[in-house]
């Protein structure tokens, strides 16, 4: 699965939030429970010594005042407890009924809570006195349980809150990061707009943050047409250097001189001409843009008049041409590779036909599909593989059918598009390409 | 006659030159894009062969600023540019015709004749064919009825000018202008007589003599 910015904040900050969660919940009740604790040593403490302050010398020796301790000391296990030890002695609670305290030596608290009566969990405090010349050990017990199942409870509400909290901060999160993100899934959405061709530039008025990424694209682009102009300009400088001398080599031939020499003369022209058509073709190919430039398209009812005009120049007024595309239609591809596609398409066609030539351009699922009729002799099925083949020719009069579709084969495969020769309903032959969409 | 060939390469344009002298056109040879530019906007060609990749200025430059001068002289645009945008973009910015180099010779020469034909209005003729008469103008022979008429140079050149322009009144000027190039010394009395020869060869009325004015070609005896 690839890498999505959203998912991976939308994953650490849930993991953070739960981490953190844990750790306040369970530090917040390590504080209470400590507080708690000390806050009923503390009571402990002065239970202690309140059960102390109520033993009062009487007539048969020590007495416990029992107007000075709390009636809880005499309900069964109501989670108070004492003992009181002295010369032999050992006082209990009445609360503590037929329980026996767990036996504690040493003084002052103990660490641990012991096991009570009825599941209950005490803190016990243990205490030395010296009154009325006697040695009285005091044990007081509180019962803590009901602290720990509030802790407990507090625990499930706390928890149950906690998780409510995440998925409601998880949801908002997601809402924030989504529109914190928007301006990068608006420049997502240019960029494949860019690949489709409907559109030639990325927006500047982004967040900072994505400047300079679509400074950068944009200056790619600009970068990349300039690259594609220089080197197509360098192309035609080229291509003027080595065309003009074939002119003059090709209008040489026609002198009286060489007339003479019909051999020498067949042999020059072949060679001339194979020259040519090597120029041609090359020259053709380096022109190509393919897919450097993601951000242009063809305009059907834009170029397309341009080139029937053209066409019609070309080879007179008696075929009738015809174009066909829905309006508004835009390929996404560079305005030049598809109007040299065509151009030789076309000008195949109308070598060929007898009276008309027609194009038709339509969308067909995410590709286009582009058909050229033509009423003419048409290709024999065997011969067709052959056509296709670098600089074939069938017909040596009629120059070029083999060397076009060779040039029109080249351009369709820089567009990752396939070619395919069909009878066409006009009687002649029908050349079908079919462009792939552009991957984004 | 009079065409502007302007071409850098000096070998080409030679033969070029050469070639449509021998089929009875007035040439003008520049090679810079500049005079161009400045000699196809003051002389009267009837028509431009125009190359792009030109020294001085660009061809394309050259053909932008006749054609905003309101300069409507044919233009053919001869070039080693091949791709077909290019192609288009040559006529969209003017041009009447469109012919890549390397080129065979008589292709080129049928695209001027069919150019100048279209340009006077003479589309999808294979002859020249105006007022009974038919100029082949391969054999540089004239048809009138039924009869095939021999041309000197000179005769053939009068004659196709007159047939494009026919029931025009042209003047001697206007004529030497069209039919000699830059260079020639242009003498009235020489058309005198090339018009003479034409009315014994073809008929007295063929080309009347405006006093004053100029001639008039109306054709075969029947004025228009």
């Amino acid at each position: 699965m690839k890498q999505s910015i959203q998912r991976q904040l939308t994953f650490s900050l849930a993991m953070l939030l739960v981490v953190m969660g844990l750790l306040l919940a369970q530090a917040g009740l390590w504080i209470v429970d400590r507080g708690l604790r000390q806050h009923m040593q503390d009571n402990l403490q002065a239970q202690a010594e309140s059960l102390l302050a109520a033993l009062i010398k009487g007539p048969q020796g020590i007495e416990l005042n029992s107007r000075h301790h709390d009636a809880i000391f005499l309900k069964p296990f109501s989670g108070r407890y004492f003992i009181i030890e002295f010369n032999q002695q050992r006082w209990r609670s009445r609360s503590l009924w037929d329980f026996e305290l767990p036996d504690i030596q040493s003084m002052g608290f103990s660490e641990q809570l012991r096991p009570g009566p009825k599941e209950q969990q005490l803190l016990i405090y243990k205490s030395a006195y010296r009154r009325y010349k006697t040695d009285i050990k005091v044990t007081v017990a509180h019962d803590y349980s009901p602290v720990l199942a509030s802790f407990r409870q507090s625990q499930i509400i706390g928890g149950g809150l906690g998780l409510l909290a995440l998925l409601l901060t998880l949801l908002l999160q997601r809402q924030l990061v989504r529109r914190a993100l928007k301006p990068l899934e608006q420049t997502r959405v240019q960029i494949e707009q860019l690949q489709l061709g409907q559109r030639s530039q990325l927006e500047q008025d982004t967040p900072i943050e994505l400047q300079p990424l679509v400074q950068q694209v944009n200056r790619l682009l600009v970068h990349t047409e300039d690259t594609l102009q220089r080197s197509r300009k360098g192309l035609g400088n080229l291509g003027h250097a080595l065309k003009t001398p074939l002119a003059v080599l090709m209008s040489l031939l026609r002198r009286d001189e060489l007339q003479q020499q019909p051999e020498l003369l067949a042999l020059m022209q072949e060679q001339v001409e194979q020259i040519e058509q090597r120029v041609a073709r090359e020259l053709t190919r380096a022109r190509l843009s393919g897919d450097a430039l993601p951000g242009a398209f063809f305009v059907c009812a834009d170029e397309l008049p341009g080139l029937f005009q053209l066409m019609n120049r070309v080879h007179g007024d008696v075929l009738t041409l015809a174009w066909q595309a829905s309006p508004g239609l835009r390929l996404p591809y560079e305005r030049d590779d598809i109007l040299e596609m065509l151009g030789n398409l076309l000008d195949n066609a109308c070598k060929w036909a007898d009276s008309g030539v027609e194009l038709s351009i339509e969308r067909e699922g995410a590709g286009y599909r582009v058909r050229v009729d033509d009423d003419g002799p048409g290709i024999e099925e065997s011969q067709r593989e052959q056509v296709q083949q670098r600089g074939s020719r069938l017909d040596e009069h009629s120059a070029g059918h083999g060397l076009g579709l060779g040039i029109v084969r080249d351009i369709v495969e820089t567009l990752h598009g396939t070619l395919q020769l069909l009878d066409s309903p006009l009687g002649g032959l029908r050349v079908e390409i079919y462009l792939q969409p552009r991957h984004v | 006659m009079r065409l502007l060939l302007v071409e850098d390469n000096v070998v080409l344009a030679d033969e070029l030159c050469a070639g449509l002298q021998q089929l009875g056109y007035a040439v003008d040879w520049l090679t810079d894009g500049r005079d161009a530019a400045y000699q196809g906007a003051v002389e009267p060609y009837d028509l431009i062969i125009l190359d792009l990749g030109l020294p001085g200025l660009p061809g394309l430059d050259v053909l932008a600023q006749w054609r905003t001068a309101a300069i409507s002289t044919p233009v053919l645009i001869l070039t080693a540019r091949s791709a077909w945008s290019e192609r288009i973009d040559g006529l969209k910015a003017g041009a009447d015709d469109y012919l890549t180099k390397p080129f065979h010779q008589q292709e080129l020469y049928l695209r001027v004749q069919a150019l100048l034909r279209r340009s006077h209005g003479f589309a999808n003729q294979s002859h020249l064919s105006a007022a009974g008469l038919r100029l082949d103008e391969a054999r540089q022979i004239v048809h009138s009825h039924g009869q095939e008429i021999e041309l000197t140079g000179a005769e053939f050149r009068l004659l196709r000018y007159f047939m494009l322009h026919a029931g025009q009144v042209l003047s001697k000027s206007h004529l030497a202008e069209h039919l000699y190039n830059g260079e020639t010394e242009r003498d009235s009395n020489v058309l005198e007589v090339h018009v003479n020869h034409l009315r014994r060869k073809l008929g007295k009325a063929v080309i009347e003599t405006r006093r004053g004015q100029g001639y008039r070609f109306t054709g075969d005896g029947a004025p228009q």
